[in-house]
């Protein structure tokens, strides 16, 4: 694979995992402006892991997943009792005030000769871990997507479960929700946690795949646009917010396709794509149907071979 | 002076009316009973042109109004005063009345009948300046009855307009209507309480699941029958 | 002393361009129940407009306030019909999102149509500072606060004293009661969202003339300013956006003053959040929203 792909393909990998984080949100009912900011955290913190505390990767990802999770936990302990656009604010000016943080946030250390760490708005430079271990970009891309897999799993398993419908039942309608004996605030919660743990997760790929960082990264369109990736993928599965990231960055930013007018294009396809499924391709109809047909499909094979593995008689 | 013929409204998929046809009879009291679900309700926001009928009929005097926006509704002389009354919280009893008279260009006339509602309604000349939400549910009501004659009806649709309230008040509300029909204006009236209803209506109809199941006169013989029916559906009356 | 009374002073004056914008927003949102990310795009484009025939025909600074406010309820137009018109009751997140891929447009097409990052805009008024006592006063500055201060003055009077502003006004409190008086929701709805895009407008051309410059970054700046002044004022307030305004620019020139720029932005960003968490209904909304949902429990 030439290096362009592969540098596109793990792009498309991490973010998204921050598309997914603001997707666990939305079905929990709440709109984050804000998930950015735990991504922010993630990178920072793994790369403060790698490269000046020289931990190995999986530790500072596992602090990356920490570090979101804990932050998302607390900002959602003061801002869940909100709802609509007052949550969606909220999250937003903890972004903001994250991303300026981070301007303003400099500590470096000396490691081998030279200092390395965050440095304002300056960014956090040299975070080398890849090359300094040897990893190429192929195999880092394989990481990512099996990171990524083994989330999309979980997120599938999860929507099939008591939790998934708890879940979305608080999503659609707390009201309602609370009144089936479900604790809402706890219920969302607990899935904003998940979410800054995704986000963190992605984060620390994130860095690692750039080498280098800087709070500008974080701002507010990447955190529309994650919230935008589920809306236009699709909010009835888990792969509608990878789908989302697939067209954007994969169809349009990379291949060269209306340069020049590519916002123009994409701005217009997104708006017309909405106005006919306000809940993106893969919504919960499309979902239905795929599944159905799918598990159509699988029944006639199943009937054609009596001898199918999966059919123990 | 009302007249709906075989009108089907739906939900989405999920038809709430199935053919629904009854009139409304000039200078008139005209009542609609019927259990919880029944569709009155959504027959009146079908009538008032808040939702669209699939198909059917909807005349005021003779005239189709089925589709009209309900801009268009109100301006031909038909008011809703909706369930749970829907004043307009935030806003002040007399801005109240002055939205009641939105389609209304004679500044002149709209004054006057403003004075005019609070001589009907003492209370609401005593709290022209409070909010509307912070009214008590009697209170409301009125506004809302008051609210919807600000338009210069001919034609008044009430649902429910004693949901919630005290006996006293419903009392209130019953003699309201009285006096409404009194001064001319045709009355199509949704009610729970059959019994309050049945005093006053000239002519009622039942409905039930959609459709209309009875329709007559109310008379001693059949009120029983029918206020059951009205409160515990077809089935559970018979059985 | 002498300098929190004067940074107070500035910081009403650049406020009164928050508050416009702040009111445009409100006036959407407030009727509509939807967020319109497109607002501040929408507002640089007409802000590009003017700055394009600005420096292509050399037209004075009038006829380029005018055509600020023209461009920007021609783009608020646009946005109306792609990303509000066609969605129903319900889909609020796909509607926003859908202003959202809009802004994107509008910040593609304005890098287009003038390629440089940074663009020179005509000020509005030049001149000395005036000085009274220890205290000093922009000209430019003076003059966005009496600009921005009448504005908002007609628009009250538009609001109270005409019928389409009783119509915005019964939307704004309850939208089927607003059908059932008679109100033609979707005709007026679309006249406010034009009115609210035009005084989006106007703070734009006023705060352009007084930076004499604009660049396509305007459209994110105005979004968020507007989105902060109007959620700290109050959802949906008419002068909770107006307070929210003028408490965001004091806010912003202390904090400046004190901390510098970087930590100005903080520190806005921190107050809304504190309000947020605090006061979820906003300064002058809280009252309100406790109400509604008093009045909604009851019914
Ligand atoms: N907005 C809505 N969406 C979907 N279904 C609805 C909606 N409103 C009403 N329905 C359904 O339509 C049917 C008729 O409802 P409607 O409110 O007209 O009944 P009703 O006779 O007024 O009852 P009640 O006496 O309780 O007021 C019910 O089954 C109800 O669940
Ligand atoms: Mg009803």
């Amino acid at each position: 694979m030439d290096d362009y792909l592969v540098s596109v393909l793990s792009n498309i990998g991490i973010i998204s995992f921050v598309a997914l984080s603001a997707y666990v949100l939305l079905l929990a009912g709440e709109v984050s402006f804000g998930q950015q900011a735990f991504f922010a955290l993630g990178a920072y913190a793994a790369g403060i892991a790698t490269a000046m505390l020289r931990w190995p990767l999986a530790l500072a990802l596992c602090l990356g997943v920490l570090v979101g999770a804990l932050a998302a936990a607390a900002v959602g302990r003061a801002t869940l009792r909100l709802s609509g656009l007052y949550f969606a604010m909220a999250t937003l000016a903890f972004a903001e005030m994250m991303r300026i943080g981070f301007e303003l946030f400099t500590w470096q250390v000396d490691v081998g000769g030279s200092l390395v760490g965050p440095n304002g708005p300056d960014g956090f430079g040299d975070i080398r871990y890849l090359f300094e271990n040897e990893i190429t970009p192929a195999q880092y891309m394989l990481v990512v997507y099996g990171l990524l897999a083994v989330v999309l799993a979980a997120l599938l398993v999860l929507d099939r479960s008591r939790w998934g419908r708890v879940l979305r039942q608080a999503g659609a309608d707390p009201v309602l929700a609370e009144l089936q004996g479900i604790r809402v605030v706890r219920v969302r919660l607990v899935a904003a946690a998940a979410a800054g743990a995704l986000a963190g997760l992605g984060g620390g790929l994130y860095a690692h795949l750039l080498t280098y960082v800087e709070p500008r990264n974080f701002d507010i369109m990447l955190g529309v646009h994650s919230l935008a990736y589920g809306l236009i993928g699709g909010l009835g599965t888990a792969f509608g917010p990878v789908l989302g990231v697939l067209i954007d960055i994969g169809l349009l930013e990379s291949s060269r396709l209306f340069q020049g007018y590519r916002m123009i294009a994409f701005g217009g396809l997104v708006a017309v794509l909405l106005i006919a499924r306000p809940r993106g391709l893969l919504d919960e109809r499309a979902v239905h149907w795929i599944s159905s047909r799918a598990k159509g499909l699988f029944d006639a094979l199943a009937a054609r071979r009596l001898d199918h593995p999966f059919r123990r008689r | 002076m009302l007249q709906v013929s075989d009108v089907e409204t739906a939900y989405g998929k999920i038809k709430a009316l199935k053919g629904v046809s009854l009139s409304a009879a000039k200078g008139r009291i005209t009542c609609l009973l019927g259990p919880n679900g029944a569709g009155k309700t959504t027959l009146m926001y079908t009538i008032a042109g808040i939702l669209r009928p699939l198909r059917g009929s909807i005349r005021l005097d003779g005239q189709e109004i089925a589709g009209l926006t309900s801009a268009a509704i109100v301006s031909r002389g038909l008011a809703l005063v909706p369930e749970n009354r829907l004043v307009f919280p935030q806003m002040s009893v007399k801005e109240n009345l002055e939205a009641g008279a939105y389609r209304r260009k004679d500044a002149a006339g709209i004054a006057e009948d403003i004075a005019r509602m609070y001589a009907r309604f003492p209370r609401l000349q005593e709290r022209r300046e409070q909010l509307a939400g912070t009214l008590s549910g009697g209170e409301q009501q009125m506004l809302a009855v008051a609210r919807a004659l600000m338009s210069r009806p001919r034609i008044l649709l009430m649902d429910e307009p004693s949901l919630g309230l005290a006996p006293m008040i419903v009392e209130e509300v019953f003699s309201i209507i009285k006096s409404l029909n009194r001064d001319g204006v045709t009355i199509f009236l949704v009610e729970q309480n059959a019994h309050m209803a049945l005093g006053v209506a000239h002519h009622f109809y039942l409905m039930e699941q959609g459709r209309v199941t009875f329709s007559g006169e109310p008379g001693k013989l059949a009120e029983d029958e029918v206020i059951q029916r009205a409160y515990l559906g077809t089935r559970r009356a018979s059985a | 002393m002498i300098d929190i009374i004067q940074n107070t002073v500035d910081g009403v004056m650049i406020g009164s361009s928050y508050a416009l914008l702040a009111l445009g927003f409100t006036l959407i949102f407030g009727t509509m129940r939807r967020l319109n990310l497109a607002y501040g795009p929408t507002i640089m484009a007409g802000a590009y407009l003017g700055t394009y025939a600005f420096l292509a025909l050399d037209i004075g600074v009038l006829p380029v306030a005018l055509l600020v406010v023209a461009g920007a309820a021609v783009a608020g137009l646009y946005v109306e019909r792609l990303c509000f018109r066609p969605f129903g009751e319900g889909a609020a997140i796909a509607s926003m999102i859908s202003s959202f891929a809009v802004w994107m447009q509008i910040e593609e097409a304005a890098s287009l149509a003038l390629p440089h990052h940074l663009n020179a805009f005509p000020r509005l008024v030049s001149g000395q500072p005036i000085t009274v006592g220890p205290f000093f006063f922009r000209l430019d500055h003076l003059a966005m606060l009496a600009v921005a201060a009448a504005a908002a003055a007609l628009v009250h009077v538009v609001l109270h004293r005409t019928r389409f502003g009783l119509g915005v006004r019964t939307l704004i409190d309850h939208r089927r009661a607003a059908e059932l008086v008679g109100v033609p929701v979707t005709h007026t709805l679309t006249l406010a969202f034009l009115l609210a895009c035009a005084i989006g407008g106007l703070a734009g051309f006023l705060i352009a003339a007084s930076e004499a410059q604009i660049t396509p970054m305007f459209g994110m700046w105005a979004t968020t300013k507007g989105l902060i002044a109007m959620m700290i004022g109050g959802l949906g307030s008419v002068p909770g956006a107006i307070m929210g305004g003028l408490a965001l620019g004091v806010i912003e020139a202390q904090a400046q003053w004190l901390f510098g720029p970087q930590v100005r932005d903080l520190i806005a960003w921190g107050v809304l959040f504190a309000v947020l968490a605090l006061w979820p209904g906003g300064l002058l909304g809280g009252r309100q929203v406790a109400e509604q949902q008093a009045v909604q429990r009851r019914v």
